[in-house]
């Protein structure tokens, strides 16, 4: 579970990627908007938001082969949830147009999401006046996956080095354990960061 | 379970949102007023390894895997204030970071796991570990909690889906509903053995009096329990209305199939599903969800014995 | 000169029962360098946190820990934070922001700086640690010696008159190491520095304490202690390579 493909494009240069936080956010979120109040045939619509993204994506200089492999991760969850809209009275064209729209969303959503640090969406929600609370918590908790990933990894490993079992029981058991014990590592880690914060003043 | 954008319309948006909201505004603003300065970093850290614990993949049938969701296993740790914050910040991180679960439908991914999964849930939770107040009542309270929670959280999507006309009741509910039963046994289970692990391990952190708010104060359960119960309203209700009209077509349709001599031959199998009559799934899905219950409960009994065997 | 550091009878027991702490005594002068080492789970981590006011002192009635010759209580804890600057074991308990200016700037901020100082002040500190430009990286993307350098930063920030420091050199490569000796020696600040790398502590601290099971072992000249064999192996530690040929029968 290497934790760099997470974030690996957000932070190179580019025009796309110098732009202000909001203005990407907000852009994103009309262009979904749009996506979703647009009538099932307004095929041309489709087509003009399309070129946009792929415009968009040009210019990020993000490579084309790993924003597609991360549509085609996704794609699956689109593809599962639209199958359910094939059984009903003209479900084919519901079909075809939410696969078309979904998938249109998602790609914006990519694009976002790796065109902008996750870090700089922090400081817009401040600037948005998010409450601080809600804002200190999803910043400790970005700092920490990562942490908690390698933290896993190690765990993992240690066992794999350990056991030759594949049983699936056995698995099952094994991870779960693995989850209890991040657990408890996640609270006593807890105490030190609180230490660490208080020892700069933080009360 | 995490809707994609494209999928909810502008009329579910707006309502999964508002609820999600105003959830949100109370659970952080109780929690502001009683958190302890300490645990700020421990609400952060315990949102961090719900993320991680949501990667760890465990193996099903064949290739495929699953993973838990944790909306009660967060709210039985850290009580349900901090655990709707918790899913939350887990599902924004994962929209924002992974593209997983949409930007728009963030309002109905939180209502569905943050909210109804964890307050539903922690209450099952409570009313049966307070029925048996022993560590193995714990358990059994926690697998029939995480059990439950799947389930319903899968019925709210499904009921999210079906008002923004994307699929039909009759279809989107037992698919959902019945899948969710399975993974819920799944989510149970791994829930139980992650609790007993650090029931074993670190005991004094779950019996230590934890003052994130454990408990619900009368005026958070009349709130919670309104954005519950309107969230049924909207979302579920309308079509489980239909359902004694399904029964009714139901006994129709049996006594209609019979005369149903004149039928082609090979009818689509589309056609099939879109006859006014078709409600044998929903209602069969109710039913297979009440002796699902009774199952599940039942055999958290029996995993709660074997995770804390008889001590002699 | 007066006591930067002055710790009388400091006791310490974990909610577990450990007993880390049992009875510690010793003075140190403004401006000294002192060397705390000890074999693992001797209680240099717990003694270090005391210095800064993170673990109570004042709970027993003849114990005291006094920094520039205050007393720390609840109330002076909010200075002795500011007076006394911690650098922690592992570098990822201390590094809890989610990038590198946030980081270094978490202190100056508590202490009420104004944002165009914290400016002035991060940038000054990642200059001295040697990570000009690291502003806007996150700690993630990061490597170990990276990180440890960051953190001394974050402590730097705080313009601390104490620095406590512990396990400063782990994680770093001979050049961190090197380079980091040069920035410490360029502090001219009390520094405290626990380490089982020795070496450093020869070339850094004129004086150490040893510690082990919670007890002060020995205190004194560190090119004394260090060449002790006999002190030295009955406490889990070595003769460093570099006192070695200076005495090779010891
Ligand atoms: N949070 C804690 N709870 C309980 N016991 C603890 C805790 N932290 C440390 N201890 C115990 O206190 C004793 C002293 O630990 P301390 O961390 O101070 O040792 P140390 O000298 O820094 O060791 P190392 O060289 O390994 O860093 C050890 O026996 C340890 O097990
Ligand atoms: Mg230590």
């Amino acid at each position: 579970m290497r934790h760099d493909f997470i974030d690996r494009y957000s932070r190179i240069e580019s025009p796309v990627h110098q732009l202000s936080t909001g203005f990407k956010v907000s852009a994103a979120i009309i262009l979904i908007l749009c996506t979703i109040l647009l009538p099932i045939h307004s095929y041309g619509y489709f087509i003009l938001i399309s070129i946009c993204l792929i415009g968009v994506s040009i210019i990020s200089r993000i490579p084309a082969k790993y924003l597609l492999s991360r549509l085609i991760i996704l794609e699956p969850f689109v593809l599962g949830v639209s199958i359910l809209s094939l059984f009903q009275p003209k479900g084919e064209i519901i079909f075809v147009t939410i696969l078309v729209k979904s998938s249109i969303c998602l790609y914006t959503i990519i694009l976002l999401t790796n065109t902008t640090p996750f870090s700089k969406i922090l400081d817009w929600l401040k600037v948005i006046h998010i409450p601080s609370l809600f804002v200190t918590i999803l910043a400790l908790m970005y700092r920490y996956i990562f942490v908690l990933i390698d933290d896993a990894e190690r765990m993992e490993r240690a066992r794999a080095s350990r056991s030759f079992s594949t049983n699936k029981r056995q698995i099952w058991k094994i991870r779960a354990m693995m989850i209890g014990q991040i657990f408890i590592r996640s609270i006593e880690r807890a105490d030190r960061i609180y230490s660490a914060m208080r020892a700069r003043g933080w009360k | 379970m995490h809707i994609p954008d494209g999928f909810l319309d502008t009329k579910t948006i707006v309502a999964t949102s508002i609820l999600s909201v105003s959830a949100l505004g109370i659970s952080l603003h109780r929690l502001k007023k009683q958190i302890l300065p300490h645990q700020i970093p421990l609400v952060g850290l315990a949102a961090a390894f719900v993320f991680v614990a949501q990667m760890l993949n465990f193996p099903v049938i064949g290739g495929t895997s699953g993973h838990i969701i944790g909306s009660v296993l967060a709210a039985v740790l850290l009580g349900p204030n901090a655990a709707i914050l918790i899913m939350t910040t887990v599902l924004v991180v994962q929209c924002f970071l992974f593209a997983d679960g949409g930007v728009l439908s963030l309002g109905a991914n939180i209502l569905n796991m943050g909210i109804i999964g964890t307050l539903v849930g922690y209450s099952i939770y409570r009313s049966l570990a307070r029925l048996i107040p022993t560590d193995r009542g714990r358990l059994v309270a926690i697998a029939f909690a995480s059990w439950c929670s799947t389930v319903l959280a899968s019925i709210f999507c499904a009921g999210e889906l079906v008002w923004s006309g994307i699929a039909s009741w009759q279809i989107a509910f037992p698919a959902m509903a019945n899948i969710h039963m399975l993974i819920g046994i799944g989510e149970a289970l791994i829930t139980t053995i992650v609790f007993t692990a650090i029931l074993k391990t670190k005991p004094e952190f779950l019996h230590q009096s934890f003052t994130v708010n454990l408990s619900l104060t009368s005026r958070e359960i009349i709130i919670y329990g309104a954005i519950v119960i309107m969230g049924l309203l909207i979302f579920v209700s309308p079509f489980i209305s239909e359902l004694p009209d399904g029964l009714e077509t139901v006994a129709h349709q049996i006594g209609f199939d019979r005369n149903a001599v004149g039928q082609p031959l090979f009818p689509s199998p589309l056609a099939d599903y879109q006859l006014p009559g078709m409600s044998i799934p929903a209602v069969a899905t109710i039913f297979v969800g009440f002796i699902g219950a009774v199952i599940v409960f039942g055999g958290s009994f029996l995993l709660a014995r074997f995770l804390i065997p008889n001590k002699k | 000169m007066s006591s930067a550091i002055e710790v009388k009878n400091l006791q310490y027991e974990y909610h577990d029962g450990t007993k880390a702490l049992r009875g510690i005594s010793f003075n140190i002068a403004e401006g000294e360098c002192v060397g705390v080492i000890g074999p693992n789970g001797a209680g240099k981590s717990t003694l270090l946190l005391h210095l800064n006011g993170i673990l109570p002192a004042a709970s027993k009635v003849d114990q005291s820990v006094k920094v520039m010759g205050q007393e720390i209580t609840n109330e002076s804890r909010g200075i002795i934070h500011q007076m006394v600057g911690l650098l922690f074991q592992n570098p990822d308990d201390q590094l809890f922001c989610p990038t590198v200016f946030e980081d270094v700037a978490f202190g100056p901020q508590q202490f009420g700086k104004s944002p165009e100082d914290i400016n002035q002040i991060v940038f000054d500190a990642l200059e001295h640690v040697g990570l000009a430009g690291y502003e806007h990286r996150s700690p993630h993307h990061l490597s170990g010696g990276e990180k440890q350098r960051v953190c001394l930063a974050g402590v730097l920030a705080c313009k601390p008159k104490v620095l406590v420091l512990d396990e400063p050199t782990k994680d770093l490569d001979p050049r961190g190491k090197r380079e980091l000796k040069s920035l410490l020696q360029s502090i001219p600040s009390t520094k405290i520095i626990a380490s089982h790398d020795l070496e450093l502590i020869v070339e850094l601290c004129p004086r150490t304490i040893v510690l082990d099971k919670g007890e002060l072992i020995a205190d004194g000249f560190t090119v004394d202690l260090l060449r002790n064999g006999e002190l030295m192996l009955t406490h889990g530690l070595e003769i460093p390579h570099c006192l070695r040929h200076l005495h090779p029968h010891n």
